[in-house]
């Protein structure tokens, strides 16, 4: 037992190392990447058996998971909310399969959307595959539910999610670890029809899902964190679940105590509880961190009329962005503090969003693009993509004009030059085009499509923090070629002020031909200067031994 | 006891390290904490906050309620501004003057500065001069937390402390750059504070004191005596005016004459 300060991820990455995890999987995406970047540098620092890596995308980080589940011992996967819709595939399908070993996948929710492009809540991927979702309210619950997600995940063969959100993701408290577990040895799966989902196994796979749902039911019933507190007498009542439980503490204080409460932090729901729950209650708030989950289930759309529900779908609470305890206090018409008045401070206070750092080469990508595109119909569009780059939205570049998903602008430039836009531009960086921009850019050269696809090279994957990206420099050419894009239409550029004579000259080539070119603009991110001469020593050193092996 | 702040500043400013500083010295002191913060994106030059709540019971909440926060400690003058909802009425904001200007409608540094230092409870230093003063432009961050050292519910020598062991892998230099700075940022604000008790005006104790180039110890009593005599005078608001405008470092021992 030793007690430590824990980021909310970093306890989580703690939980998975102690459950005896042979192996994690991710793709960086914030408020997730701490998990994978603790579990790595722990690793590292006490030279344990458990190998990983960053994934290409999180379709791919599941499915290794699954590997490692398939043969007997356990995987921690993680990612954002957004990253499960791109994993979601193999998600559904474990679910059918069964576990093994204990596989747990943590997905970190972004209410308010402090960096994402929605709020999706991912209670209800684990509802819509039928598993188990776990919900932490604290970070000592982060480290147990971890370790407890991997023993419910191999007692009832499922995979379980974790579901964290931003807040508990990234605030930090004290955590008491407990003794670490040893790892499981490698066993197969004994009947590995189950993870042969031809209809015939599919349909017994799937019965036996059907099947597992009582003992989840009952587990979920039986959990303690699903605490039911019943009062004397006909009260109102409040369903509570996740983090939203720190909020009201301290919105309702001591006038709590005159509420009947149901906790939840096990899913799925509790449905006995939560019937007694309206038995004994006059009305019933519901009070969750992301969307109305549990109110739609609740108050059946709000088609259940036998006691009054205020929650997010009555406006009792905000139906988006985060909730806190000042927003709890207005839902139960409490008066929330004033804080210090300062007169005029409104004409001196203006916002500061991020921007790309001085220097950057993105910036001289922008600026290069921004010079050619001028010389077309002045509303030429730029497709972009997800990265630090997307920033180049803002002024002064106002370089690109969309950003959907990750690798969703060649598609989008495809799907655009098909209905007629010409020319058909696009941005996406190095990792993103890794993550999922081959596919794309595939439908590209088999088609010949008269796209310009601008891969911004930078040798990271810079907004995350600095993970090390797939592919780059001749990497990133050679990928390209090897999709089928003629080399003479695949041009490198350096985005740097005194060579944006060449880049410009050489987009305007592109530009003048009819067909699919590719223009990588190849700079190293500023930021990131030491990490990428580190990956790149790697890079070289695996390169090496491959050489020797042949 | 509760006493919850907010660490304010820019993408890069070394926000998180003040956090985090102040997150290890609670945990030495036997006290509770949360602490929530601000990664990724946001931290590319944007707005970076740190919540951080210290208790001697358990913190539910991850976020500070409005008007209720004990202090605001910011490396960047507009920054301290945008957090004042959450301060209580009678808080503290203890920042750095020095600004940061990476937007394009920055405000007007008269303008900015005639509204912050109109707070009542208010610690003004200059960052950038204070970190020359103690061997690196670094630690501006550090010389800030120095200057909020004296407000919180933690001894500063373990803060100190804490420090101590962050910066020891980077070696003996950076250590005691680090060290001097919470020394000099310290000074500062025990200075602020004495001139505040002797009932010289916040605006002037803003003016003065961010002109000031401290020592890595207490200013000594009799200086500190001499300035409240000084300020106490009835053109203490032009003088500090002057002070401010002229933009020079001042030593502590040197008093302007009447």
């Amino acid at each position: 037992m030793s007690e430590v300060i824990l980021l909310g991820d970093e306890a989580v990455a703690r939980g998975a190392i102690d459950a005896g995890i042979s192996a994690a999987y991710a793709y960086p995406g914030t408020p997730s990447t701490e998990i994978f970047q603790t579990i790595e540098d722990y690793v590292k620092a006490h030279s344990l058996p458990v190998r990983g890596m960053w994934s290409s995308n999180e379709k791919v980080a599941l499915e290794e998971g699954v590997g490692v589940s398939y043969a007997g011992r356990r995987a921690m996967v993680s990612m954002k909310h957004v990253g499960l819709n791109v994993a979601a595939d193999p998600f559904m399908n474990v679910a059918v399969s069964g576990t093994h070993g204990g596989l747990v996948l943590a997905v970190a929710d972004d209410p308010s959307m402090h960096s994402s492009q929605n709020e999706q809540d991912s209670r209800y991927f684990a509802d819509f595959a039928m598993v188990p979702c776990l919900e932490p309210a604290d970070q000592q619950q982060c480290y147990d539910f971890t370790r407890e997600a991997f023993d419910l995940s191999e007692k009832l063969q499922v995979p379980v999610l974790l579901r964290l959100v931003t807040r508990l993701a990234h605030s930090r408290s004290k955590v008491t670890l407990d003794a670490p577990r040893a790892q499981n040895e490698a066993r197969y799966v004994d009947d590995p029809r189950r993870f042969i989902l031809l209809p015939g196994n599919a349909r017994n796979a799937y019965a036996s899902l059907v099947d597992k749902q009582k003992a989840l039911q009952d587990y979920s019933e039986a959990h303690p964190v699903n605490a039911l507190t019943l009062r004397e007498g006909q009260r109102p009542g409040i369903l509570v679940s996740g983090l939203a439980w720190n909020y009201l503490q301290e919105a309702l204080g001591a006038s709590l105590a005159n509420y009947n409460l149901l906790r939840i932090g096990c899913y799925p729901l509790p449905v006995k509880k939560i019937r007694q729950l309206l038995d004994a209650s006059s009305e019933i708030w519901i009070v969750e961190e992301g969307y109305p989950f549990i109110e739609r289930y609740v108050s059946a759309l709000g088609l259940m009329r036998e006691r009054p529900i205020h929650g997010k779908m009555t406006g009792a609470l905000p139906r988006m962005g985060e909730l806190s305890q000042d927003a709890i206090k207005r839902c139960f018409g409490l008066p929330v503090g004033v804080g210090l008045q300062i007169p005029g401070l409104a004409d001196v206070l203006v916002g500061r969003p991020p921007v790309l750092c001085d220097k950057c080469p993105h910036s001289d990508a922008y600026i290069a693009i921004n010079e050619v595109i001028a010389e077309f119909a002045p509303n030429t569009r730029v497709m972009g993509d997800i990265g630090c780059y997307t920033l180049g939205a803002m002024a002064p570049y106002k370089g690109i004009h969309s950003c959907l998903c990750m690798g969703a602008s060649i598609g989008m430039a495809i799907g655009a030059a098909h209905a007629g836009m010409n020319p058909s531009l696009c941005v996406i960086g190095d990792g993103t085009f890794t993550h999922s921009g081959m596919a794309p850019l595939l439908d590209a050269a088999r088609d010949n499509t008269n796209i310009k696809v601008f891969i911004l090279d930078n040798s990271i994957v810079a907004m995350t923090g600095g993970q090390p990206t797939m592919a780059t420099d001749e990497e990133v050419v050679d990928l390209v070629a090897g999709l089928g894009v003629p080399r003479a239409h695949i041009r490198i550029v350096v985005p740097s002020p005194h060579k944006k004579q060449h880049t410009v000259a050489t987009l305007r080539e592109e530009l003048a031909y009819t067909g699919l070119s590719v223009i990588i603009a190849r700079r190293a991110c500023v930021n990131y200067a030491k990490e990428i001469k580190d990956l790149k020593e790697v890079r070289e050193q695996r390169q090496g031994i491959k050489v020797v092996a042949a | 006891m509760n006493y919850d702040l907010v660490v304010c500043g820019v993408g890069g400013q070394g926000v998180l390290t003040i956090a985090a500083v102040i997150d290890r010295a609670i945990h030495e002191a036997g006290l509770y904490l949360k602490q929530s913060e601000v990664h990724g994106m946001a931290q590319r030059g944007g707005a970076v906050s740190a919540f951080v709540r210290i208790s001697d019971q358990p913190v539910a909440s991850d976020l500070i309620a409005e008007g209720t926060a004990s202090m605001v400690l910011s490396v960047e003058p507009m920054e301290a501004l945008r957090y004042t909802q959450l301060l209580r009425p009678d808080g503290c904001i203890v920042t750095d003057i020095t600004p940061m200007e990476n937007v394009a409608v920055y405000p007007k540094h008269d303008a900015l500065y005639q509204v912050l230092f109109s707070a009542p409870r208010l610690v003004a230093i200059n960052g950038t001069r204070l970190a020359q003063k103690a061997g690196s432009i670094k630690v501006q961050n550090v010389v800030v937390l120095g200057a909020a050292a004296s407000w919180l519910p933690l001894p500063p020598e373990l803060l100190e402390e804490q420090l101590r062991i962050l910066f020891t892998p980077k070696g003996e230099r950076i250590v005691k750059a680090n060290i001097n700075a919470f020394r000099i940022g310290d000074a500062a604000s025990r200075f602020s504070a004495a001139l505040f008790s002797a009932g010289v005006a916040p605006t002037v104790i803003a003016r003065v004191v961010s002109q000031i180039v401290f020592e890595p110890q207490a200013v000594p009593q009799p200086c500190i005596e001499a300035w409240c005599q000084r300020l106490l005078r009835a053109d203490a608001a032009q003088l500090a005016q002057s002070l401010f405008d002229a933009n020079q470092a001042v030593a502590p021992e040197a008093v302007p004459a009447v």
